[in-house]
């Protein structure tokens, strides 16, 4: 077992290593602040908080690995959560037909991207800016600034309870992430794919030489991140209950924050999804101590920008070359 | 060969200069299509062209992104990214908006304040770069946040006043005056670009291996690209601050974005080394314009992302496309 | 001409040591050149030049040892110490701006300005022109971007830049390797007006002929230090210094005559660089190509592994016709390509992954079940591997990057001999790989061959080519210019092959 999990070496497994001992010590700090904050129900909390985060955080990862970089995580989310209630319109009934709709459309935004990026050689940041817009229009039109009748719909009960249920005292939501952690960390540590990925972040050139197929490999990795960014969506808005507009805005710095902090390297080939988990926590952990010192928003902003300027200058660093 | 033989051989000198600013031309090409569009449409909907008014309130709503844009540029011809420059804008825009006052001595002290202060924020960028050798992208990413809180520190609610006689100067209502400053930016670029700081900024955008192995500073020239960049993004606040006449410290955010994609538009890649901020100049007008067209054409301004974001795609499949033909053919 | 002795010392090198990981590139290595004069380091790929000569230059701090540049002592802390005392370098990378136009890398730092102290880009141009001119080139375009103009070219205006600094050392390496006949007599030019006004030339070359022709003294170097220093030096000497062996015995016995079986036909592959080629590899055949560098190997080879667009023309893979698009195609037609050295760095490893996943990486479907690697079938791959080409590592998990150059070229040989491709395109892989290493690979070669494996096999090395091969396709200008083969098979005359017809300008 130890062999096989090859890409947890030294340097990258001390990161991630790291990254859950910032989790910790936000926890005891936290406490600290606030007598409480490291209580089960508490942490529970905040774990179900960076739930949403994380599993954007899966779909960032992959696409940071090979190299690129997912800027469309806000509409995708938020018109995912907005197709689901006006799909469902509330109802179990139509519950499977808006969930699938919705995810395929997360999965062929995200498909868009792909072909943008590996087929037609859009440097990611212009191309998955650009469907950012183009699904904040699209979203924004056609729910009229979400003021359709069935805009005010509410997520089918079955979501909300998918999200908001316990099982065994633990929060359905955290055994979904769960599951989206135990998938994704296999696909990358053991499977041909999550290889490929590797190799194509390493070195993009001698791994189509290699024959890899990088335009195929790129393309999945892309949709996948739409896909968990419309899950998140999806999950946010049973988390909620109704959809709202600029829900998805804060998922995209927090996403790539996650990744970073978790050791991923941000030009890709390096870097494992259990550090972006750790990183989502700690994220989340620091924005609920800063809210549990009563900061005012601006405050959190600042410390927020300062913390992860700290973090990267502790392992972020490029080697001088020259 | 004989010397006059080889010369007469050789392609123009308009050849050259066509092929190697295909992207400028393409944006140039853009701009008027946007401007025939928009006079066209102008005139369905209005019954005349757009005149003076028009030509005005477009010029004065344009500045603040073409400074933004102007800032981008340097950045990006250096391979970086400033993902700050939204925060840059709110946070300078919130300072003139409390601070400036009626007196010129006191609008000019603080433009001159605000201007120091936009490249002092560049600074904080250039030297986590630069020095701390992290990835722009994330970098920026962090500062943002930093910026837009200070911002809202400083402005907690829109508000602040900005003297009329400012608003006169920088964003004129009767006047097209911005046209001179854009006329100037660009200008100021001309200059640049033949200067020492931006050889080196496009030499680094390069090859920054084959930049050092030149004797450039990579350091110090990295901190200033930056440096420059946050003041451009100051300017920018400025000018915002002036057509509002008020300040708000969140109205900045979404420059951010659409700065990069005036570079884009621009022609300028993203990969550094190439490209010309008169592109990225023109690049602001044209989004501002199809703003305009898509307004006049009835368009639900609800889709407004999604035809600015469709249209950047073309854009960048063009001018990708264009500039390699040109430079082929000949 | 003053004797050697009285003339001032230029460069002293004294104990030169660098290593890089674990590879002693420098091993005390000592060097000195006098005023007035051009001395050639000659030596095998890996024997230490390029990096002695990064060391002189000022861009590479060695570990031990000191340099003295015209009596004073080189201080390696700042990147342009060698430049001020008139020290430039020619690197065999180049480092000029693709984006950037020729005039604007000629005269970078020293750009004519106006009024304000702005450049004046007309002005600029025009003494580019001149410049290149007073030099006798008249074919490049000052106002070109160097991204759109040829590499021989590009090379020329590196050359160029450092000339027009007028120093008064000048270190190049291997300058000519881009360059076709009349440039290297133009470059030949060119160092003796710089003798004459008191230079000295330092250069580092594979090529016999040119060392001959313009070197005064000849120092030989092999594994990271100095052999020799000699005025006149025969040839078969001199391979004997580099290599410490008798010519015959580097080489392997030559393999066994191949089937008629024919393995691999092109019929008229035309392309960017290529023009109509045709030919045939039977199976068991070592098929040797050569001819000056830039004529059309690299091309071919990448367009035998899908890796380029071929834009007419037929491939047949045993008998049947074959589109090869991609190299993910290639392997599956049994073709692999192993890389040059350089390259092999950028295009062919993945340096920051471990041994084992280098050697698996087109093969993973045959390590996995459903999508799912299995461990032990690829450890056990991967040792196979390492064990039967003797790769030398601390561990199948080791970094490749740490590797030396043989033996991360093992790797990548290893990566195809997993794939089971029968038809093996190498490509100049012997280069900058030590002496023992190089006779393994000749050794592993002649093996391929006889286990029934087809070789296409491109070297810079003409020697090598000769002795190696059944047949050579000499290569030129995108075509196959000359076959030979048996007593017609020699070194010279591949040499010959190559250089016919470029000498007439």
């Amino acid at each position: 077992m130890k062999k096989s999990m090859g890409r947890f070496f030294t340097q990258e497994r001390r990161r991630i290593l790291y990254a859950y001992a910032a989790a910790v010590l936000l926890f005891l700090g936290g406490e600290a602040v606030r007598p409480g904050f490291a209580s089960v129900a508490s942490i529970e909390a905040v774990l179900v908080v960076a739930t949403f985060v994380g599993i954007v955080a899966a779909g960032q990862t992959f696409v940071i690995l090979i190299g690129g970089i997912d800027l469309s995580v806000p509409w995708v989310l938020n018109g995912a959560a907005i197709l689901l209630v006006t799909a469902s319109l509330g109802q179990d009934a139509r519950a499977p037909y808006a969930l699938a709709l919705t995810l395929g459309m997360g999965a062929a935004v995200g498909l868009l991207n792909g072909v943008g990026v590996a087929l037609l050689g859009i440097p990611a940041v212009v191309m998955t800016l650009a469907m950012n817009g183009i699904m904040e229009g699209l979203t924004l039109g056609l729910s009229g600034g979400l003021t359709c009748t069935a805009c005010a719909s509410y997520a089918p009960p079955l979501v909300q309870a998918a999200i908001h249920g316990n099982l065994l005292g633990v929060p359905h939501a955290l055994y979904l992430w769960l599951a989206v952690i135990l998938l994704v960390s296999f696909v990358l540590s053991f499977t041909a794919f999550g290889r490929s990925a590797y190799a194509i972040g390493n070195n993009l050139r001698a791994s189509y030489l290699a024959g890899v197929s990088v335009t195929a490999t790129t393309i999945a990795l892309y949709t996948l991140s739409g896909l968990f960014s419309a899950l998140s969506g999806i999950m946010l808005v049973g988390f909620g209950g109704q959809a709202s507009l600029g829900m998805g805005d804060p998922y995209l710095f927090q996403s790539i924050a996650a990744v970073v902090i978790g050791g991923v390297y941000i030009l890709g080939g390096r870097g494992h999804y259990l550090g972006s988990v750790a990183g989502a926590i700690s994220l989340v952990a620091l924005v609920s101590v800063l809210l549990a010192m009563n900061m005012p928003d601006y405050g959190r902003s600042i410390i927020y920008g300062v913390i992860i300027l700290v973090l990267l200058l502790l392992y972020g660093r490029e080697e001088s070359r020259y | 060969m004989p010397r006059d033989a080889a010369r007469r051989l050789r392609r123009s000198r308009s050849s050259h200069r066509l092929g190697q600013n295909a992207g400028l031309i393409l944006v140039c090409l853009l701009l008027a299509a946007c401007i025939l569009g928009y006079c066209a449409i102008f005139h369905v909907s209005q019954q005349r062209f757009p005149g003076s008014f028009e030509l005005t309130s477009t010029v004065n709503n344009t500045m603040p992104l073409a400074m933004a844009a102007l800032g981008q540029t340097i950045v990006v011809v250096t391979r970086g990214l400033d993902l700050s420059v939204g925060g840059i804008i709110d946070l300078t825009n919130a300072i003139a908006a409390v601070a400036m006052g009626e007196s010129a001595a006191s609008m000019v002290g603080w433009t001159v304040a605000v201007l120091a202060i936009g490249a002092g924020l560049g600074l904080i960028n250039g030297l986590l770069v630069g020095v701390g050798r992290l990835q722009p992208i994330l970098v920026t990413l962090a500062t943002l946040s930093i910026f837009q809180g200070l911002a809202i520190w400083v402005l907690p609610q829109p508000g602040g006043a900005i003297p009329p006689a400012y608003s006169d100067v920088l964003a004129n209502g009767d006047y097209p005056v911005s046209l001179f400053y854009v006329v100037l930016a660009a200008l100021l670029w001309h200059a640049f670009r033949r200067s020492a700081l931006g050889v080196a900024i496009f030499a680094i955008g390069n090859d920054e291996q084959a930049a050092a192995a030149n004797g450039i500073r990579l350091v110090r020239t990295k901190i200033l690209a930056y440096v420059l960049g946050g003041m451009f993004a100051a300017a920018g606040g400025l000018f915002l601050a002036a057509t509002a006449t008020a300040g708000d410290a969140t109205t900045g955010n979404g420059y951010t974005l659409t700065s990069i994609v005036a570079v884009v538009l621009g022609g300028v890649s993203l990969f550094g080394g190439r490209g010309s901020a008169t592109g990225s100049l023109l690049g602001a007008f044209v989004i501002t314009m199809i703003v305009n067209l898509l307004f006049f054409a009835h368009i639900d301004p609800l889709y407004q992302a999604f035809y600015e974001g469709l249209f950047l795609i073309i854009a960048v499949i063009a001018s990708t496309g264009v500039g390699s033909y040109f430079r082929r053919r000949g | 001409m003053t004797a050697q002795e009285e003339r001032p010392a230029a460069i002293e090198a004294s104990r030169i040591e660098k290593s890089f990981g674990g590879v002693r590139a420098l091993a005390g290595a000592s060097f000195s050149a006098v005023a007035g004069e051009v001395h050639a380091l000659v030596g095998e790929n890996g024997a230490g030049k390029s990096t002695l000569i990064r060391v002189i230059g000022g861009r590479l701090r060695p570990d031990g040892g000191a340099v003295r540049l015209k009596g004073q002592a080189l201080d390696f802390g700042r990147p342009d110490a060698a430049n001020a005392l008139g020290a430039w370098t020619v690197f065999q990378e180049l480092t000029l701006f693709p984006w950037m136009t020729v005039a604007e890398n000629l005269l970078l730092g020293r750009e004519p300005r106006g009024r304000l102290g702005l450049i004046e880009t007309r002005r600029m141009e025009e003494r580019a022109e001149e410049v290149l001119a007073g030099l006798g080139i008249t074919h490049i375009d000052p106002r070109a971007l160097v991204e759109d103009i040829a590499l021989a070219e590009r090379q020329i205006v590196e050359i160029v830049r450092v000339i027009t600094r007028d120093p008064s050392i000048l270190l190049l390496d291997e300058p000519t390797s881009s360059l076709v006949e009349r440039e290297v007599e133009w470059l030949f030019e060119r160092i003796g007006e710089l003798r004459a006004r008191g230079a000295a030339i330092i250069f580092t070359s594979h090529r016999w002929n040119e060392v001959k022709s313009i070197a005064d003294r000849i120092t030989v170097f092999r594994n990271g230090a100095e052999v020799g220093t000699y005025a006149e030096l025969p040839e078969d000497e001199a391979v004997r210094l580099m290599t410490g062996q008798r010519m015959e015995t580097l080489f392997p016995k030559p393999p066994p005559l191949p089937a008629t079986e024919k393995v691999l036909e092109l019929n008229g592959l035309s392309g960017p660089g290529v023009d109509k080629v045709s030919l045939s590899l039977h199976k068991g055949e070592v098929l040797g190509v050569g001819g000056l560098a830039g004529h059309g190997h690299r091309q071919l080879f990448f367009m035998l592994f899908g890796a380029e667009k071929p834009g007419g023309g037929t491939i047949a893979v045993e008998n049947k016709i074959v589109r090869i698009r991609s190299p993910r195609e290639a392997v599956r037609c049994g073709v692999g390509l192993a890389l040059v050295p350089e390259d092999r760095k950028t295009e062919g490893l993945l340096l920051e992954m471990s041994v084992r996943e280098n050697l698996t990486l087109s093969v993973l479907r045959r390590v996995s079940r459903a999508g799912i690697i299995r461990p032990a079938a690829e450890s056990d791959a991967a040792r196979r591997m390492i064990e039967r080409l003797q790769i030398r590592a601390q561990g199948p998990g080791s970094r490749v990057g740490t590797l030396s150059g043989g033996n991360q070229q093992k790797v990548l040989l290893g990566r195809w001999l997993l794939a089971d491709c029968h038809i093996m395109l190498l490509y100049d892989v012997t280069r900058g790989v030590d002496v023992a290493t190089k006779h393994e690979l000749y050794e592993l070669i002649m093996r391929l061959a006889r286990e029934g494996r087809s070789i296409l096999f491109y070297s810079s090395d003409a020697e090598e080519l000769a002795r190696l091969s059944h047949r050579v396709l000499v290569m030129r200008e995108g075509r196959i210019a000359a076959e030979l083969s048996g007593d017609e098979l020699s070194a010279e005359t591949i040499v010959a092959a190559a250089l016919r017809d470029s000498v007439a300008a």
